[in-house]
């Protein structure tokens, strides 16, 4: 009964994992510009990647490779956001015509 | 007469430091031999007449049109059609070469491959005990493969001293350029990119490490951890800049531990290798298998290869973007 | 896992082929990014996993930030989307 219910939930959550690296994709091959895309690509990298390895870690108990699994999850929430940090910067500082793509704050210091 | 002859010598010495000091000067070619000796004038500058230079320009006209007329240029069609369709032949042929070799390979993973034969079965069978490693592939790569593997960590040397001879730059240029290397494209004093790898550039060495040193117990090894290291030299370089990074990890630093780490790779390898080619005793032991001091020589060589790794990873990208350490 | 395998090596195929056929050079590089992480998963297929570390850290890591140091050097990176002049 436990080894079932361990199944299922461990099943659920990587279901949960895949269905939303499937809306990453989507919405990485649907939206044309970069911030959108790159929205939709940190939220699979972030959100789905978590639920798939929790759902590997129920599945594989309780030991070393949970503990490993665990600082994965540490690793790529520390880093992914970084890099989409770092390319929502690069995108705001040297695209000129941001104004034609999404709204910005008027700048009145000048 | 003493006195005289005593002149004499001294003269006699005096022209042959001459002469041979003539000598050394022509070998280094100090002094022109046709100076003096022949009439030198200085040559005229050549200037080509007017109508030379109109011919040169009709007739490189003449040759454009003709290049660039592509619609009549019969040649230029037959070329492109004839190129793309030998292109595709030839890839084709090629790929067919391929599958046809591919296709006479016995199966994988059969008892009569020729692939299963004494070596493989002495690997398996005995390399616990001989090399004390727990991972065969590394106790392979690392003994009975010493000599191959020494080879591999003197190409990387090798080419990043070629790196170096093409792409090194000088002190001064260096310093000329120091703002606008540090800080040109890179996010500059990104707070959270700093913040970030102020927390992962330690988690990333101590990975690193482990891989080095696990080397023999498990799946790593020299070549990736000191991959992962130099990847993590890389997120510093990106994050802080090479001024941060020059006050642990400068030239000096690299010279030594680079060639530190080949030498001693060198001592170990060669004492295995004459010790085990001509049957002498090895005093390195081998320790209990499955414990990290363990394994003999690997354990040394795979910190010297990791060192090496790391060293050459970090030189290429400091040398591909900036032109020095 | 035959099944994995075989999808594995015809995104290597697939992977083989866009690298050749991108126009552009950015996206050549992290195709061929791409192809090293694939790699990487089909010599874990074969239980290697020794060269699977080293290909994800040399295949995927350092050589793509090598290429992209090199494109930055040759001002090769932003010229083919049209914005530049040229």
């Amino acid at each position: 009964m436990a080894e079932w219910i361990r199944f299922i939930a461990g099943s659920v959550f990587l279901l949960i994992g895949l269905f939303i690296f499937c809306v990453q994709l989507f919405g990485v091959f649907r939206y044309k510009y970069v911030l959108n895309r790159m929205h939709a690509a940190a939220m699979g990298d972030t959100l789905g990647i978590s639920f798939s390895l929790v759902g590997l870690m129920i599945f594989s108990g309780f030991n070393f490779v949970t503990l490993k699994f665990a600082l994965v999850i540490l690793f790529l929430w520390c880093a992914s956001p970084v890099s989409s940090h770092l390319i929502a910067r690069l995108e705001v500082t040297t695209n000129e015509k941001l104004e034609e793509y999404c709204k910005t704050e008027k700048e009145t210091d000048k | 007469m003493n006195r005289r002859e005593k002149e004499k010598r001294k003269e006699k010495s005096e022209k042959e430091e001459k002469k041979s000091s003539r000598f050394e000067s022509w070998l280094d070619g100090d002094r022109d031999i046709y100076d003096g000796n022949m009439e030198l004038r200085p040559q005229k500058e050549y200037e080509p007449s007017p109508y030379l230079l109109r011919r040169q320009e009709n007739e490189r006209k003449k040759m454009e049109e003709r290049v660039n007329d592509v619609a009549r240029n019969k040649e230029y069609r037959v070329f492109k059609r004839a190129y793309r369709v030998l292109a595709v032949v030839f890839c084709l042929s090629f790929i067919a070469l391929l599958v046809l070799a591919v296709s006479w390979l016995p199966p994988v993973g059969q008892a009569g491959n020729p692939d299963n034969n004494e070596v493989s079965a002495r690997y398996i069978e005995e390399g616990l005990q001989e090399t004390g490693s727990v991972n065969i592939v590394t106790g392979m790569i690392l003994t009975y493969r010493a000599f191959d593997t020494f080879g591999e960590t003197n190409v990387l040397f090798i080419a990043t001293c070629c790196v170096m001879v093409m792409l090194m730059l000088d002190e001064a240029v260096l310093k000329k350029q120091e703002t606008d290397n540090d800080r040109k494209y890179e996010p500059k004093n990104d707070a959270i990119l700093q913040g970030m790898a102020f927390i992962l550039c330690p988690v990333i060495f101590i990975f690193g490490i482990y891989v080095i040193l696990g080397g023999h117990l498990g799946p790593g090894g020299g070549f990736s951890g000191g991959a992962v290291i130099g990847a993590g030299l890389i997120l510093y370089v990106i994050a802080f800049g090479f001024k941060k990074t020059q006050r642990f990890f400068n030239e000096a630093v690299y010279k030594t531990a680079k060639i530190t780490s080949l030498v001693m790779y060198g001592l170990i390898g060669s004492y295995f290798y004459i010790t085990g080619a001509n049957g002498i005793e090895n005093h390195i032991p081998l320790g209990l298998p499955g414990h990290i001091l363990s394994g003999g020589i690997i354990l040394p060589i795979n910190i010297c290869v990791g060192i090496e790794v790391a060293c050459t990873m970090y030189a290429f990208y400091a040398l591909f973007r900036r032109g020095g350490l | 896992m035959a099944f994995l395998q075989a999808i594995l090596l015809g995104f290597l195929v697939v992977c083989a082929i866009s690298v050749s056929f991108s126009r552009n050079l950015l996206n050549s590089i992290i195709i061929y990014m791409s192809f090293s992480l694939v790699m990487a998963m089909i010599w874990i297929c074969l239980e290697s996993p020794d060269l699977a570390i080293t290909e994800a850290a040399v295949g995927a890591g350092v050589t793509t930030i090598l290429f992209f140091v090199t494109l930055k050097k040759i001002h090769a990176i932003g010229q083919e989307d049209g914005k530049d002049k040229h």
